[in-house]
């Protein structure tokens, strides 16, 4: 008997140990190990590169979609897949369904996520352990991305106002709605802040801005790309502020006229501001690089054109031009379409016409090149009055890029038939590329020119503002 | 008769006889059954008031000595309904005759951990289901062997893809964006029941286009298990009875008790089985007449329409053709139990293969089991469970994607006049399409391996006893350790892989999983001399040890013959790390009183872990239960047990909810790390679900039981994301809030209209239904699952049903079942049996996307009569017409059997032979216009089940088993 008492005190004991031994020595507060702290004050160089790619990469995240979609909108093409009838129902037929980001939706919460991104840079750089001249660096790096994706956002919507001011934590109030107008001025000074910022930058930046900056990536050369967004931005501001009154119905009231903005655009585009030079590539500019590396992302726009469905709108062989030299059709259309055999038809919609635009998983989409600059130019001019110059340019693309023969006495031609002539080298220069075409037919009035092949399809203005930005705000 | 096995022993102790001091004396005699008067071997005979007793054996014979003087002796044999015999001081040997417990009322049901109370007294609406039930058809994996046997329960599979992947809903919805499974409990041990994702997205890019949520048609690990080394299972649906499993048991808990060993000589048996599938439904598509009727449909391919369509359009069935197999499926089963007193043991074996329905897919199953008791001395024994099994499964590829390679999203836009097959081995690529669905099956590998080992062992030790108190200590440690493999190879040659310009897509998963329990409890019973009472005081602790690691790697770009990550041109990799811990603490006292009639529970249990917020705090889970039992309050109603309890049970965060980290990526060969989407919380803890359920059970003699049971469960501090205005820069954060209310009623029949020596039969029927409602909501009502508001999507709103789904006209319907019932019969006559479960679900709205492509296309084969219409509607702005009724009545197991005369068995060799035919989902009765209406293309959610997007066609069954038993 004595020995089982004695048998049950140790079973007991051990009992108690083994309880007390897991209560107490075990550490609950486990960290993630999947993911890595935000970026803080008093950061490295390290931490502040990684943090400025991670800025590229949300840049970059939504860049195919928006490539695609507002190439839909814009008539450049289609997207005709059985898997998902929206790209048909809604992109050419709507309502634009506010809910959701890949359609509707869209071009509004990524982009948002790349400022947020960016202030989240910005409001501790003060502190980071790096020279004040690369401080300065990431600044105006940071800056111009920022206006970019604001731009993005603009785009899209332009009925609608967007807010701006929206440097808050996130138990703050939201940042209000502002006018279109407001906004456009609002990316207009983010770049020359940035601006400022680069000039005091000194000769490189701390962190490495990738593959897609090559040529581009000391405080300088960016500097180039600074000013060639600027000069988009003045360009867009100026021909919206020319529109008629009533265009476009928008709650915040009209775009302000702005005839001084294309001297702004001829400024940011001279020798030693920017980077347009008509003896330079075409294609020298700043670009979205995608990879295949582990963790990098492809490009979603490549395809085999054979059995491709993001086609190209039939019109856009049908407007296209011969060549000078031969009976091929313009180099442009030759380098960025191909041919589909068989052709695809879906709801009314055929095209036999496939994107060779984007054609391995790595090509780059372009932020910026020279040939827009040089577009931009021409427009500029065209705008101040100088009919002689805007032609000069204009036939300078249509040989240099698409090999066309020059347009006899183009100068001599009425503004509107220059225009013309500038919209349509702008289509097949900018042709699938950031949705140029939608903008531009847009920012003059031009809307209704779009092809429309079914009675059942509309060509919208504008995307309509996500609806969890709208719910938020009740 | 069919033996059955004892559960938790309650507190009288089977032991050896030990030597007393006092002078003994023998007492010996046999046990026979009442009705058929066989022996009953396994029974347990017990001195009242002293630990001394003795085990029948194989004749039913036992010898035990008892002291001097008259004695009282308890017996009790599993399956019958225990008897106190008097033994006169002066009798040697006494004969007992046992009646059967036909519905089970003096089973004992898991109350705790380590503590049970017979059915009978059982004050919470707990759900077993013994062997007989469970197996009474073949099944792949064990959510099939529970479909329509518990009331409470929606039991769904996800689709019909083979080798599992369901879900087991208990009592409704109890979250919406917590975990959804129950808790799965075997032999004491918490067990891993993860989804992992096999990454097909690589293949299908389904989580790219709206709707992030993966879609890879994950199977969850209960699928492992092997369902013929079940002995029972018990549900715990509700919080009053989950809650001693505290911060992880809102969804229920199923306690899974593996067969243990019988004592006697070894008895060994071997089922051996042939079988096939066929599938239950696929789906045709519009045949056209001619060229001219196709080109309306076709149009910018009229030159090969033209071609197809000469002399008008031939029709063929590529689906069928995908589809139609009838591979042999074959499965062996063998297990050896034996044992004397002190040791028994269990040790089976499976080995099953079934053939899939479509080429390239099918389930293998292995698994070996050892079950080991030892009893050694008089107060200590030892339990040894330990199993390890392995799996294949070959599931093919199905449900969304945005890449044109899931059949039924590629066979919508197909028309029935191209023929898919092979000539001469090669596949034609399809024209209309992205890929050619024979040629995907017949080339693609997905295969799912897992090996699994769970282990576990209990320790107890009886302290203490005397003839009023008992002090036992168990300790139960537990290993469940899983390693999923997932290989998936698209080879080159397949139409659709150049159009990512990486040609070859190869895909690399491995996720490990460890467990490790440990658990310990003190229980103390006390019963005074008068008898009056029986108080059970139990005290201890559970601590949960998870270590879960996740690789994914996919290789792009591999040379046709190649299947090698590291021969593939560019590599993707991401890693999941999710380490955990988890401990809870638990008090419990029941008093049993009133001559057996009074039943009181009262406990707490407080849960501390990881993945909350803070996590040194305690959280509380309390219980309380009565029960009562009315003896003879009627005529004819042989007693009445009412009964009524609350309790509350937690369901803790998702791993990562309570921090605020970045996200990272490459670009150009460096990562950055980006702010994500998701706003974590810091001070993230568990939802809370309290619980009330009242109900009564009824004993008409031995003829029928019924059992009522209503119940409400309000669930609060639900984790909820809060929709932000994506200029924060976020979508969503999470937090803690909100109100969610379910009630409902379940109901369990059970009646035996004969029972004689010849002849027994029962009949069960089974009712459930429940409603759900938000009821606070501090978050604006939104939009969660579905692809879009337009295509159908589920939308969370006050004082609406959790479960509603909207389309564009507003509320269109409801995922929730009006209700379900299920009926089942079991009728043995002589030596045929005959036995059968029907399932029955009425209501419950699907999102029906599949009939959406082919319509959409203008395809479907109802096109001319209903489909144009329904389309129109659509584009109306309607979504209706693709929102249907769900409802189906399946006939879920049917089985025929006839054992062998005893004569003509030991003429074989055997002792007991049966030869049955068994079938499993033979018949479906549904409205549903897809495939099946049972699917999910989202998997295990608590909300966004319901959605029908080209899934896995559902199959049918049947099998001829052999069993032998030596």
């Amino acid at each position: 008997m004595r020995a089982h008492s004695q048998r049950i005190l140790d079973t007991r004991k051990a009992l108690i140990a083994l309880v007390v031994l897991t209560v107490g020595a075990c550490e609950f507060n486990i960290a993630n190990p999947n993911s890595p702290p935000s970026i803080g004050p008093n950061a490295t160089a390290a931490t502040v590169n990684s943090a400025t790619v991670g800025l590229l990469i949300a840049l970059r995240e939504d860049i195919p979609n928006w490539v695609q979609k507002s190439s839909i909108l814009g008539r450049e093409g289609y997207r005709l897949d059985t898997a998902d009838p929206r790209f048909i129902s809604e992109l050419l037929q709507g309502p634009l369904d506010p809910s959701n980001n890949a359609f509707g939706g869209g071009q509004w919460t990524r982009e948002y996520r790349t400022i947020q991104s960016g202030y989240s840079i910005l409001n501790v750089i003060g502190t980071a352990q790096i020279t004040d001249a690369q401080k300065e660096g990431v600044r105006g790096f940071v800056q111009t991305i920022q206006a970019l994706a604001f731009l993005m956002v603009l785009n899209a919507h332009i009925q609608d106002s967007i807010p701006i001011d929206v440097n808050r934590a996130i138990d703050q109030s939201l940042a209000p709605f502002v006018s279109n107008d407001s906004a456009y001025k609002h990316v207009s000074l983010k770049l020359d802040s940035a601006r400022t910022h680069l000039l005091a930058a000194g000769a490189a930046f701390v962190f490495d801005p990738g593959p897609g900056f090559t040529g581009f990536n000391t405080p300088a050369t960016f500097l180039e790309v600074n000013r060639a967004l600027k000069a988009r931005v003045m360009a867009y501001r100026a021909s919206l502020g020319a529109l008629p009154a009533g265009t476009y119905t928008s709650p915040t009231g009209t775009w302000s006229a702005c005839t001084v903005c294309w001297d702004s655009v001829i400024t940011a585009l001279s020798v030693g501001q920017s980077f347009m030079d008509t003896t330079a590539a075409l294609d020298a500019g700043a670009y979205v690089a995608f990879g295949t590396g582990n963790q990098d992302t492809p490009n979603a726009l490549s395809q085999n054109p054979q059995s491709a469905v993001n086609l190209a709108h039939p019109s856009v062989r049908t407007n296209a031009e011969t060549q000078s030299a031969s009976a091929l059709l313009d180099k442009r259309y030759l380098a960025k379409v191909t041919q589909r055999v068989p052709p695809l038809s879906l709801s009314g919609h055929t095209s036999d016409l496939s994107w060779l635009r984007y054609p391995t998983p790595i090509s780059p989409i372009p932020i910026i090149r020279n040939e827009e600059l040089i577009l931009l130019w021409a427009e500029a001019r065209l705008g101040q009055g100088n009919n002689t110059e805007a032609a000069r340019f204009i036939n300078f693309i249509r040989r240099a890029s698409g090999g066309l023969d020059s347009v006899t006495n183009l100068g001599a031609q009425p503004a509107a038939t220059i225009l013309d002539q500038l919209l349509k080298q702008r289509l097949y220069s900018l042709l699938y590329e950031n949705g140029h075409r939608w903008i531009d037919m847009r920012r003059y009035g031009r809307l209704g020119q779009l092809p429309v092949d079914i009675p059942a399809d509309k060509v919208f203005s504008s995307m309509p503002v996500n609806v969890f930005e709208v719910n938020a705000r009740q | 008769m069919a033996q059955r096995i004892w559960l938790v022993s309650l507190a009288l102790s089977i032991g050896v006889a030990v030597g007393a001091a006092a002078q003994q004396r023998p007492i010996s005699g046999k046990v026979v059954s009442a009705t058929t008067a066989t022996p009953i071997a396994g029974a347990g005979v017990s001195v009242v008031g002293t630990s001394i007793g003795a085990v029948t054996n194989d004749r039913g014979e036992f010898t035990l000595s008892a002291p001097q003087g008259a004695v009282t002796l308890l017996v009790r044999g599993v399956g019958y309904r225990s008897r106190q015999v008097p033994v006169a001081a002066d009798a040697s040997s006494v004969n007992v005759n046992l009646d059967q417990d036909v519905f089970n009322l003096e089973a004992v049901v898991v109350t705790g951990q380590a503590t049970g109370v017979e059915q009978r007294n059982l004050a919470n609406a707990v759900t077993t289901v013994p062997s007989e039930q469970l197996n009474r058809a073949p099944v792949q994996t064990i959510e099939g062997a529970l479909q329509g046997k518990i009331p409470g329960a929606l039991i769904q599979m996800n689709s019909g893809a083979p080798g599992g992947g369901g879900q087991i809903n208990l009592r409704g919805v109890t979250t919406i964006n917590g975990g959804v499974d129950p808790l799965i409990v075997v032999d004491g041990l918490v067990i891993a029941n993860d989804a992992i994702q096999s990454n097909m997205d690589a293949i299908t890019a389904a989580a790219a286009g709206g709707n992030p949520n993966p879609q890879d048609n994950a199977v969850n690990r209960i699928a492992d298990l092997n369902p013929n080394d079940i002995q029972s299972v018990e549900v715990l649906k509700g919080a009053s009875a989950a809650s001693i499993y505290g911060a992880q048991a809102a969804n229920g808990v199923i306690i899974i008790n593996t067969r243990r060993g019988q004592p006697g000589k070894p008895r060994f048996s071997v089922t051996q089985r042939f079988g096939t599938s066929s599938a239950a439904n696929t789906l045709g598509s519009r045949a056209f007449r001619d060229s001219a009727d196709a080109v309306t449909v076709f149009k910018g391919d009229s030159a090969l329409v033209g071609q197809l369509c000469r002399g008008g359009c031939p029709t063929f069935d590529n689906a069928g053709v995908l589809f139609g197999e009838h591979s042999l499926s074959v499965e062996t089963d063998a297990s050896v139990t034996g044992g004397n007193e002190q040791t028994t043991y269990f040790i089976s074996g499976l080995v099953k293969k079934d053939g899939g329905i479509a080429p390239n897919t099918g389930y293998q199953k292995q698994s070996i089991r050892a079950n080991l008791d030892q009893l050694l001395g008089s107060r200590f024994k030892v339990s040894v469970n330990l199993n390890a099994l392995h799996s294949l499964a070959q599931r093919g590829i199905s449900n969304n994607d945005n890449t044109g390679t899931s059949p039924f999203l590629v066979f919508p836009s197909t028309p029935s006049f191209v023929d898919l097959r092979a000539v001469n081995g090669v596949y034609p690529a399809n024209p209309f399409s992205t890929s050619n669905p024979l040629q995907t099956f017949a080339e693609l590998t997905n295969n799912e391996d897992v090996w699994r080992i769970i282990g576990t062992s209990t320790a107890r030790v009886d302290a203490v006893t005397t003839s009023t108190q008992q002090l036992r200590f168990t300790l139960t440690g537990g290993v469940d350790y899983f390693s999923q493999r997932n290989d998936i190879l698209s080879p080159a040659d397949l139409q659709y892989e150049p159009q990512d310009g990486q040609p070859g897509t190869v895909v690399l998963g491995k996720a490990s999983d460890l467990r490790l329990n440990l658990a310990g409890s003190a229980i103390h019973t006390y019963t005074p001399a008068s008898g009056s009472f029986q108080a059970t005081t139990s005290a201890g602790f559970q601590y949960q040890n998870k270590d879960f690691n996740r690789t994914n790697v996919v290789g792009r770009t591999i040379a046709l013959g190649l299947r090698n990550v590291s021969q593939a041109a560019s590599i993707t990799s991401q890693q999941s790390l999710q380490p955990e811990k988890n401990l809870g603490l638990y008090g419990q006292e029941e008093v049993l009183t009133a001559n057996q009639r009074l039943l009181l529970t009262a406990g707490v249990r407080a849960d501390r872990g990881s993945v909350n917020g803070d996590p040194d705090k305690y959280y509380f889970y309390p219980k309380a239960a009565i029960s009562y039992r009315l003896l003879q309050p009627l005529g004819g109603l042989d007693e009445l047990k009412l009964r009524a309890a609350w309790g509350q049970t937690g369901n803790p965060p998702l791993f990562g909810a309570r921090f605020i980290l970045d996200s990272t990526a490459a670009l150009g060969g460096q990562v950055g790390q980006l702010r994500p989407f998701r706003f974590g919380d810091t001070s993230i803890k568990p939802e809370r679900n309290t619980e009330i359920e009242a109900g009564f059970d009824a004993t008409f003699g031995q003829s029928a039981t019924l059992g009522v049971t209503v119940y409400q469960k309000t669930i609060t501090d639900l984790l909820l994301e809060q929709n932000l205005a994506p200029s924060t820069g976020y979508v969503s954060r999470i937090f803690n809030g909100g109100k969610l209310r379910n009630r409902g009623i379940e109901a369990a029949l059970q009646y035996s209209p004969v029972r004689a020596a010849d002849v027994s039969w029962i009949l069960r029927s089974t009712f459930f239904l429940t409603r759900s409602k938000v009821q606070e909501l501090p978050v604006p009502a939104y939009l969660t699952g579905g692809f879009a508001l337009s295509l159908g999507s589920y939308f969370i709103q006050q004082g609406h049903s959790a479960t509603q789904i909207v389309g564009s006209e507003g509320v269109v319907g409801d995922a929730n079942p009006d209700f379900q019932m299920s009926f089942s019969s079991d009728l043995n006559y002589k030596r045929f049996s005959l036995g059968f479960l029907w399932d029955w679900k009425h209501g419950g709205d699907v999102i029906n996307l599949t009939t959406l492509l082919y319509d959409a296309a203008a395809n479907s084969e109802d096109w001319n009569t209903e489909g144009k219409t329904r389309w129109n509607t659509f584009l109306s702005g309607k979504t209706q017409p693709y929102v249907e009724d769900g409802g189906y009545l399946k006939l879920r197991e049917l089985t025929l059997a006839y054992d062998l005369p005893p004569e003509t068995a030991s003429h074989f060799g055997v002792r007991t032979a049966r030869l049955s035919l068994s079938g499993r989902n033979l018949l479906r009765f549904t409205s549903y216009k897809s495939l099946d209406p049972e699917v999910s293309n989202f998997g295990n959610q608590a909300i966004i089940r319901n959605i029908d997007v080209a899934p896995f066609p559902p199959s049918r069954s049947f099998f001829f088993s052999i069993d032998l038993g030596f």
